[in-house]
């Protein structure tokens, strides 16, 4: 089998998330893939229609929940809207699981403050879960979440668990005109949100993932926080052909999307060329 | 290295005999369009290869990474998808006639292709080839191998190279692979053979180190320290941003990905060559491009072969053929930019940038 075949799996669950934005649930037609298969919060894979081609998303189902692999993606270009035609029941490609992973064994014992944007949930939804199904053996934590309008937040469903949850400090934001009469959340900005939630970087990490925007502006009220750029998390995302660094286009100067990352501190992406 | 003497009429008894043992043989002929120009095809008589002429027009680089081939096959049935996986085992073939700046591509471009995940397909190609490299004579004032570590005398992705004697060829037998093509062919060569030999490769090497001086290590530490130096946005204003320099480079490896149609239901995945000179190649689906203008695309070529390829292997991703000056239509000079980038970087420190 040649690096580039992808395995073939069956969509098994289709959740609208958003007017745009849509999650598979995915399970390998072959059993003994599905038995060997594993990965880590934060890689990635080249999920393809076949016919339409492949495209490249991050597994946002945690690893602790076995046999199925979910993924989020917003239909804006022609692998996506392919994807978006598709029916329970259909077969899709998957290649992966491909690039690094968050530092899980790192954060256990210790607080973790997470911080996402919009469809930017999808990959640190995987690390808080997680972290969730192992809830023992990590310290308090924090999800600040928001998106541009209420309409725009992600797995709804599971925002309301997490806000029951007594483990879990949940804050949920919209920017200003982005709220609805009965919004009970914050109408704000992220690094707002981030201000008024987090109180101390002692003892914390911080995942952070949404869009440039959102995180070149957070980022400042982390460090004034205290967390030092080695225990800021984030993934970047860059175009994709290959996933195995051959193809050529992802790279950030030296840095390997594929390889070296998609994971990065926010001290490693202080040290990129400024081409991302 | 052990060698032999070959003959020219032995050389062509064994490529006759490969031929009819249907063993593929490549080999510089006269391109159909254009009689002055080169270019490596499977010939069907050892008389149709035109060896020492010039440089084929394009690399060795299609006959392992075609500029198009099918990655496997797909067909929709009620069930689900089939899809059919395309063999990476092909038949043995031999290249005659390679210049040595080509076969040297292929050794970088391997790196790369076996760098954590093999690529069966390349590989597939290169486990079955034999390359026989003969010394390059036909350098003109674009080439610059010897600033890049080569030569025209380099036997780097080569199983064997082949030297112009009197009346035939030394062969050096660099590999296995090149010792078994000559197993049966040859004889022990002389002392005067070894002497002459070793005077045309220093002859030809004196050719073409005038034209660029060896590129410093420190260059590659250099350009990654001086990613934003202004010269990046002036070097790139003849750029078209076309690509004709990475289709022609024996390094360049870029590729595409994509789906074809045969029918309703069944099809192929494709590899594309591609290039990180034209304007999509890195645009993300919500229209941001992390390389918008020329300058940043161009900046990638030169960091890439320079400096991100040397950073992770310690070697530079390219050969020095010149190809992509010749053929650039806006009048890129490689050799000339990087003389300028190496010049910036030897300069006095508070010249060399930020």
């Amino acid at each position: 089998m040649n690096i580039y075949q992808p395995h073939l799996m069956r969509i098994r669950e289709i959740t609208d998330e958003t007017i745009d934005t849509r999650t598979l649930k995915l399970e390998f037609e072959d059993p003994g893939v599905a038995e060997h298969f594993q990965f880590s919060a934060g890689q990635f894979g080249e999920y393809s229609v076949f016919g339409e081609g492949e495209s490249t998303f991050c597994i946002a189902s945690p690893p602790t929940r076995a046999g199925y692999i979910e993924c989020s993606f917003k239909a804006t270009g022609k692998v996506t809207q392919a994807l978006r035609r598709l029916d329970v029941g259909d077969t899709v490609g998957f290649r992966g699981p491909y690039g690094n992973h968050f530092p899980l064994e790192k954060m256990k014992g210790h607080s973790i403050v997470f911080i996402a944007g919009g469809i930017g949930l999808a990959p640190v939804r995987a690390v808080i879960w997680n972290v969730l199904d192992l809830r023992d053996q990590f310290k308090d934590l924090t999800i600040v979440y928001g998106a541009r309008s209420v309409g725009d937040l992600v797995y709804k469903r599971e925002l309301e668990q997490w806000a029951q949850r007594s483990d879990v400090k949940l804050c949920l934001a919209v920017d200003p005109g982005g709220q609805t009469p009965d919004w009970k959340g914050l109408v704000a900005r992220i690094p707002t949100a981030v201000e008024q939630t987090v109180a101390t970087a002692e003892d914390t990490f911080a995942v952070i993932c949404g869009p440039p925007i959102m995180i070149k502006f957070t980022l400042p009220v982390l460090e004034k926080l205290g967390f030092p750029g080695e225990r800021i998390y984030t993934t970047l995302e860059n175009r994709m052909k290959c996933g195995l660094g051959k193809c050529g286009r992802c790279n950030i100067g030296p840095t390997y999307v594929c390889k070296d990352g998609p994971v990065f501190t926010a001290a490693q992406m202080r040290n990129l060329p400024q081409e991302f | 290295m052990t060698h032999k003497f070959l003959s020219h009429q032995e050389l062509a008894s064994l490529i006759g005999q490969l031929l009819a043992a249907k063993t593929r043989v490549i080999a510089p002929v006269r391109a159909k369009d254009d009689s002055s120009q080169l270019e490596y095809q499977p010939i069907q008589s050892p008389d149709d290869a035109t060896f020492g002429v010039r440089l084929p027009r394009r690399s060795l680089k299609e006959f392992f990474l075609p500029p198009t081939e099918v990655l496997l096959h797909y067909k929709q049935t009620k069930a689900g998808v089939e899809i059919r996986e395309v063999p990476t085992e092909v038949p043995p073939q031999v290249i005659f006639g390679a210049v040595p700046c080509d076969a040297a591509g292929l050794a970088a471009v391997d790196k790369v292709m076996n760098w954590d995940y093999r690529d069966e397909l390349w590989f597939g190609r290169r486990e079955a080839t034999t390359i026989v490299s003969f010394l390059c004579n036909t350098m003109d004032a674009t080439c610059f191998c010897t600033a890049v570590g080569l030569g025209p005398e380099s036997s780097t992705g080569s199983d064997a190279l082949f030297v112009p004697v009197e009346d035939g060829y030394l062969a050096y037998l660099v590999t296995p692979k090149g010792e078994a093509l000559l197993q049966n062919h040859g004889t022990e060569a002389t002392a005067t053979m070894l002497a002459d030999a070793e005077t045309s490769q220093r002859e030809a090497r004196a050719k073409v180190e005038p034209n660029l001086a060896a590129i410093p290590v420190e260059f590659a530490t250099w350009l990654a320290s001086n990613f934003d130096h202004p010269v990046w946005k002036t070097l790139a204003l003849r750029c078209h941003g076309c690509g004709a320099c990475a289709a022609m480079c024996p390094t360049c490896h870029c590729f595409d990905i994509v789906d074809e149609h045969i029918s309703a239901d069944e099809g192929v995945r494709r590899r594309n060559w591609d290039s990180c000179q034209t304007g999509l190649f890195t645009v993300h689906s919500s229209g941001h491009n992390p390389r918008a203008s020329q300058s940043e695309r161009f900046r990638q070529r030169i960091q890439h072969k320079f400096s991100i390829y040397p950073s992770r292997f310690g070697e530079i991703l390219c050969t020095g053929c010149g190809r992509c000056s010749r053929g650039c239509p806006g009048g890129m000079d490689l050799p000339s930019i990087v003389g300028e980038l190496v010049a910036l970087a030897q300069a006095k420190p508070e010249a060399g940038g930020q």
